[in-house]
């Protein structure tokens, strides 16, 4: 099994469009979390003590990262779950695979174990670069330098991590079930943007939705990184992002996304056994 | 299920929806060491057997015992080498590179890759990506990963699609010497010379079916007499009488006679003694083609 993963964590690493998601999450991270709140502060006057300059200080690593992930992250990992199965029915790569040795369960537990350790540097690296924007700002603006503790860290690199699995398991599932990448990627980021984008908004008007918004990925991940010290204002306005709650509790978060990865990867799983193998 | 045969399918079947049958209560064995040639034209159902071998698709209903295992079983696959219609592979790695990712899902040493490049004659061209590989350089590729595992059994779909003739010629005698020792293969083309000259024993599907399974001898029967004779009727006639005739067939102006081939001089001497002129006579062989046309004759184009 070991050699089976290895072979999946080379393929991953070798591929283009695992480091292309990275760069554009990173980047992404860099000018919406720290490059223009940054530059609105000093546009409108400058000086410490103003909100958003709060927010891109270390004492607010955590917060100002962790509000991204829910959607932003989610999407782009949902591609990179597309990706490292879709594309194999389009190169007709799974028919090599299967036909070698450990079978296709074996091979489906590989691809996944590859996927959730390449998912650690999406987590990591993004925490990394925003250490490094938010200490740099600090010292040039003069303001103190008060880092979160190691043990909150921990827990935001772990939420963090969970909320991405879920969203790639997501994307695992689109792909194998369309058998390609195209379709996956389109209904992926159509479920997320106006499925649970639209009914969430649309419960502040119709009270019935609630119950099954609180059931929703964005809805659970936003209550888990509120959890963590992310504040509910700070989500409501970030564009195609924005969420506005319903919240639940962080166990309740924990126990429905959970939820959600164990039947992605019991749909993927079984769904790629049965399935044969024509193209 | 006997343990006698590499591979043995009984009234294997796969039908798509309720109108389409790919696979048509199939009966196959293939003996072990043996290079067996699987026939068929577009569309009889080749690619789907195969794929049904290793068990990338499912049979409807029948059953298929390979290496004495279920199709897809772990331990059946470590002792199968398979390229099973265009060979596939990652196409941002290089054909080196590929290899080494199969080698760690099959659990063989990546010592075995080097080997296995120079075979296939790729060492020169295996750091290249497998997307800038010609179509006979991808074969060559997918016949190497096939041999990664060293594997008992060999499963070849139309190894020489795509290679030029010199190509092809490497190719037949690579696989004429694969199939050497205990080592089986299983080949599937439509290359008739190809297969003349490579297999031990030659299985024709049409629609779905196996029509003939048999030495290439075997399958191409008996020689037989060709004579061209004037007039056509007074010869047959007169031939028919002789002594030994077993069969006589005019057909394009011939005469193809089934005899004892000792008898062409009597036949001629016949003839000339009737007055009726004898411009050829001569042995005649049939081609594996003419048997194959012959038996896959009205084959449906099929989806």
């Amino acid at each position: 099994m070991i050699g089976s993963i290895a072979a999946e964590v080379f393929v991953l690493r070798k591929r283009a469009s695992t480091w292309i998601l990275l760069g554009i999450w990173i980047t992404m991270g860099a000018v919406f979390a720290y490059a223009f709140p940054y530059v609105t502060y000093r546009n409108n006057g400058g000086g410490p003590g103003g909100e958003q300059f709060a927010d891109v200080l270390p004492q607010s690593l955590v917060s100002n990262l962790l509000v991204g992930f829910p959607f932003f992250g989610g999407a782009i990992v949902l591609m990179l779950g597309v990706l490292s199965f879709g594309s194999e029915y389009g190169w007709g790569t799974l028919k090599t695979l299967f036909t070698q040795r450990p079978g296709r369960l074996r091979i489906f537990g590989a691809k996944l174990a590859a996927l959730g350790l390449v998912l650690a540097p999406f987590v990591g690296v993004i925490f990394v670069v925003g250490a490094i924007f938010s200490y740099t700002i600090a010292q040039v603006e003069g303001a103190a330098v008060d880092w979160p503790s190691a043990w909150l860290v921990i827990q935001a690199l772990a939420a963090g991590w969970f909320i991405l699995a879920v969203w790639a398991m997501l994307g695992v599932m689109l792909a194998i079930l369309s058998r390609g990448t195209a379709l996956a990627i389109g209904v992926g980021i159509l479920y997320s943007l106006a499925i649970e984008g639209l009914l969430s908004a649309l419960t502040g008007q119709i009270s019935l939705l609630e119950p099954l918004v609180e059931l929703f990925l964005r809805s659970s991940a936003y209550s888990l990184v509120v959890e963590l010290g992310v504040s509910g204002e700070a989500m409501a306005d970030r564009g195609p992002g924005s969420f506005s709650g319903p919240f639940v509790d962080g166990g309740q978060a924990l126990l429905v996304l959970g939820a959600y990865i164990i039947i992605f990867t019991l749909v993927s799983g079984f769904t790629l056994r049965q399935r044969d193998v024509a193209g | 299920m006997s343990d006698s045969y590499v591979i043995e399918t009984n009234n294997l079947t796969k039908r798509y929806g309720e109108n389409i049958v790919a696979v048509d209560g199939l009966n196959m064995r293939v003996r072990h060491g043996e290079v067996y040639g699987f026939l068929g034209p577009n569309g009889a159902g080749k690619t789907t057997t195969l794929r049904m071998l290793v068990g990338l698709i499912r049979p409807t209903s029948g059953q298929v015992k390979v290496l004495n295992e279920e199709p897809g079983a772990p331990e059946g696959l470590a002792r199968i080498g398979a390229m099973i219609e265009a060979p596939a592979f990652y196409p941002f790695l290089s054909g080196r590179d590929n290899l080494r990712v199969l080698a760690k899902y099959a659990g063989v040493p990546e010592t075995r890759i080097a080997p296995a490049l120079k075979e296939v004659e790729l060492s020169a061209r295996s750091g290249d990506t497998f997307g800038t590989y010609s179509m006979g350089m991808k074969q060559r590729l997918g016949v190497a990963a096939a041999l990664l595992k060293d594997p008992e059994l060999l499963i070849l779909d139309e190894p020489t699609n795509g290679l030029d003739p010199a190509g092809m010629a490497e190719m037949r005698d690579f696989i004429r010497n694969l199939g050497q020792g205990r080592r089986t293969v299983i080949l599937s083309s439509h290359l008739m010379t190809e297969v003349e000259q490579i297999c031990d024993r030659v299985g024709v599907i049409r629609n779905g079916s196996l029509v003939a399974e048999g030495t290439v001898d075997e399958l191409r029967g008996r020689d037989r007499l060709r004579v061209k004779a004037t007039p056509q009727a007074e010869a047959r006639d007169l031939i028919m009488g002789l002594p030994g005739i077993e069969r006589v067939e005019a057909l394009n102006g011939h005469l193809h006679i089934t005899a004892d081939l000792d008898e062409a001089a009597a036949i001629n001497r016949a003839l000339v003694y009737g007055g009726i002129t004898v411009s050829e006579i001569r042995v005649e062989q049939s081609t594996l083609e003419e048997v194959f046309l012959e038996l896959t004759k009205g084959q449906e184009i099929r989806a």
